[in-house]
C-alpha cells in the first residue's frame, strides 16, 4: 500500500506482541512526507500501538515485542545502534492529555534544546522559543507571561504549548495520539488549523477517535481493525467511496 | 449492508429511498398517462397529469428538506453520503421529468382543433423513453448498476428514434400546410419525450455513482464500464 509522494516513514510487516497476545499482525504502510496521515479504528484496533511503534514508545512496556521494519527515510529505527533519545528528536510526540512540564512556559520550550545541546541560554534561545510558540499559534496568547507556569494555561493552550515544545527541537515527524480528545470544538479547530500549517514543514501522523476530524484534517487515512490495516488511501476516497466493506461499515457507523 | 448503529438514521435513510421511489412512481405514471392522453385523444387524462404535477413538486420540496437535515445533523459518509448526494440530484431530474410530462399533456389539450394524425413514431419513441425511465427507477430501487448502465445505453436508440420522428414529421408539414399546428405540437411532444429520456440517463448515472462511487458522466460507454470494473482509475 503505497502513495505517489515521497515517503518519510516506511513500515514493513510490523508485528507486535504484548506477551502472548499479537496486537499487530504484520502491517505494511508508507507515510508520505509533508502530509497529515490519520489512523482511525475502534478501540483496541491497534492504531495507538502502531503509532507508538513509530518512535519506539513501546520499548519499555514489559512483555512487549516488536518485529518488522520501521524505516525513517530508509534508516531502520529499531537498529541496535539507534539512540532512542536521539530518535525522538526526529520523531516527536504529542499526547492525548496535554502534559506540559511543571515549569514556566519559556522553560517548557527551552528545556529540550538545552539538554540536547542544540543551544545555550541567551538571545538565540529567546528567538527559538518565540519561533516555536509562533509556529504553534500560541505566541500572541503567552508572549506577556512567558515566566508563568505552563500548567496555568487552558487545556487547548496547553496542547499547543506541547506542540511548540515538540517543534522546538525541529523534528521530521510529529506523532499525535488523540491530541484533541480533551479539548472543546474551538480549541480542536485551532489544533486542526495548526496541523494544516505545520505539514508544510513536518510530516504529521495523528490517531483519532473522531472520524470527522480525520476527514477534516488529514490527507491520507488508514483504517485499523483488530490489529490489521484494513484500508489505506486518500482521505477523500476513504470517506466518499471506500473499497473495503469493513471500512464502509465503520465510516458510516454500521460497526458492531 | 449491515444496520446502522443509530437506528433513527437507518430509518431516515430508508424513508429517503422510499420517498424517491414514490416520487419516481408518480413521474413514471405522469409520463405514461400524458402519452396515453395523446395517443387515445383523451383530454381527461391530460388534465389529470396537469393536476397531479403538484404532488410531484411537493415531494421534491419534502425530499430536499430531508437531505438538508441529514447533511446538517448526521454528517453522512461513504455509501450514505453517496445516497444523499445522488438523491439531491435525482430529485431535480424527476421534477423536471414531471414538468415535461405536464408539457406533453398541455400540448395534447391544444390539439383539440388540430388533431395529430400520424402518431405511430411518437408511440415508438414513448415506449422507448418510458422503458428508460423504468430502468432508471428500478436500478435505483435495487441498487443495480448494470441496469443503470443499460438505461444509459438505451439513450442512443432513443436519440436515433427521435431524429427519425423529426424527419418524418417534417415531411408531413411539407406535404400539407394545414398540418402545421398539429405538426409543431407533435414535435414539441417528441422533444419533451427525448428530454425525459435524458433525465432518466442522469438518474441512472447517479445510481452508478451511488452504488459504485464512480462518476461516469460525460465519458463514453466503454470508459464507464472500465471505471466500474476497476480496470481504469478515476485519476
Amino acid at each position: 500500500m503505497s502513495t505517489d509522494t515521497n515517503n518519510k516513514l516506511t513500515i514493513r510487516d510490523l508485528k507486535l506482541w504484548y506477551d502472548d497476545f499479537e496486537a499487530l499482525h504484520g502491517v505494511d504502510l508508507d507515510i508520505p512526507s509533508g502530509k497529515v496521515t490519520a489512523f482511525i479504528g475502534p478501540s483496541g484496533c491497534g492504531k495507538s500501538t502502531f503509532l507508538r511503534c513509530l518512535n519506539r514508545m513501546n520499548d519499555r512496556i514489559p512483555g512487549c515485542r516488536v518485529q518488522g521494519d520501521v524505516l525513517l527515510e530508509g534508516n531502520d529505527i529499531y537498529a541496535p545502534d539507534v539512540d532512542v533519545v536521539q530518535l525522538r528528536t526526529h520523531i516527536g510526540m504529542v499526547f492525548q492529555k496535554p502534559n506540559p512540564f511543571p515549569k514556566s512556559i519559556y522553560e517548557n520550550i527551552a528545556y529540550a534544546p538545552r539538554i540536547h545541546g542544540m543551544m545555550q541560554d541567551g538571545p538565540d534561545m529567546d528567538a527559538l522559543v518565540e519561533t516555536a510558540l509562533k509556529k504553534a499559534s500560541i505566541w500572541d496568547e503567552v508572549k506577556d507571561k512567558l515566566k508563568q507556569p505552563g500548567t496555568a494555561l487552558s487545556g487547548g493552550q496547553q496542547q499547543r504549548l506541547c506542540i511548540a515544545r515538540t517543534i522546538a527541537i525541529q523534528p521530521d515527524v510529529i506523532l499525535m495520539d488523540e491530541p484533541c480528545s480533551a479539548l472543546d470544538p474551538i480549541a480542536t479547530a485551532k489544533i486542526e488549523e495548526l496541523m494544516d500549517e505545520l505539514k508544510q514543514e513536518y510530516t504529521i501522523v495523528i490517531v483519532t477517535h473522531n472520524m470527522q476530524q480525520a476527514a477534516r484534517a488529514s490527507d491520507f487515512t488508514a483504517y485499523f481493525y483488530l490489529g490489521d490495516l484494513i484500508e489505506y488511501g486518500k482521505t477523500t476516497d476513504i470517506f466518499t467511496a471506500p473499497k473495503n466493506q469493513r471500512t464502509e461499515d465503520y465510516i458510516t457507523g454500521r460497526f458492531g | 449492508m449491515t444496520e446502522h448503529t443509530i437506528k433513527r438514521f437507518e430509518d431516515e435513510l430508508t424513508a429517503l429511498k422510499e420517498k424517491i421511489l414514490c416520487m419516481g412512481g408518480l413521474v413514471e405514471k405522469a409520463v405514461r398517462r400524458s402519452m396515453k392522453s395523446v395517443l387515445q385523444v383523451d383530454p381527461g387524462k391530460a388534465q389529470k397529469v396537469i393536476d397531479r404535477d403538484r404532488a410531484i413538486n411537493a415531494l421534491e420540496v419534502e425530499i430536499d428538506e430531508m437531505t438538508r437535515s441529514m447533511l446538517a445533523l448526521r454528517q453522512p459518509a461513504a455509501g450514505d453520503l453517496r445516497l444523499v448526494i445522488a438523491t439531491i440530484k435525482i430529485v431535480t431530474d424527476l421534477e423536471r421529468s414531471g414538468d415535461l410530462a405536464e408539457g406533453i399533456a398541455d400540448a395534447m389539450l391544444q390539439t383539440k382543433d388540430h388533431p395529430i394524425i400520424h402518431t405511430s413514431s411518437l408511440e415508438t419513441l414513448a415506449e422507448l423513453v418510458i422503458e428508460q425511465v423504468k430502468y432508471a427507477l428500478d436500478a435505483f430501487a435495487s441498487e443495480d448498476f448494470e441496469k443503470a448502465l443499460d438505461c444509459v445505453a438505451k439513450d442512443k436508440k432513443v436519440n436515433k428514434t427521435f431524429k427519425a420522428f423529426q424527419r418524418e414529421n417534417l415531411t408531413y408539414l411539407m406535404e400539407d400546410p394545414r398540418q402545421i399546428t398539429a405538426g409543431l405540437l407533435a414535435s414539441a411532444i417528441g422533444k419533451n419525450l427525448e428530454r425525459i429520456g435524458d433525465h432518466a440517463v442522469n438518474i441512472a448515472e447517479m445510481v452508478i455513482y451511488m452504488v459504485k462511487g464512480h462518476d461516469i458522466r460525460h465519458v463514453d460507454h466503454k470508459t464507464a464500464a472500465a471505471l466500474i470494473s476497476g480496470e481504469l482509475s478515476e485519476d
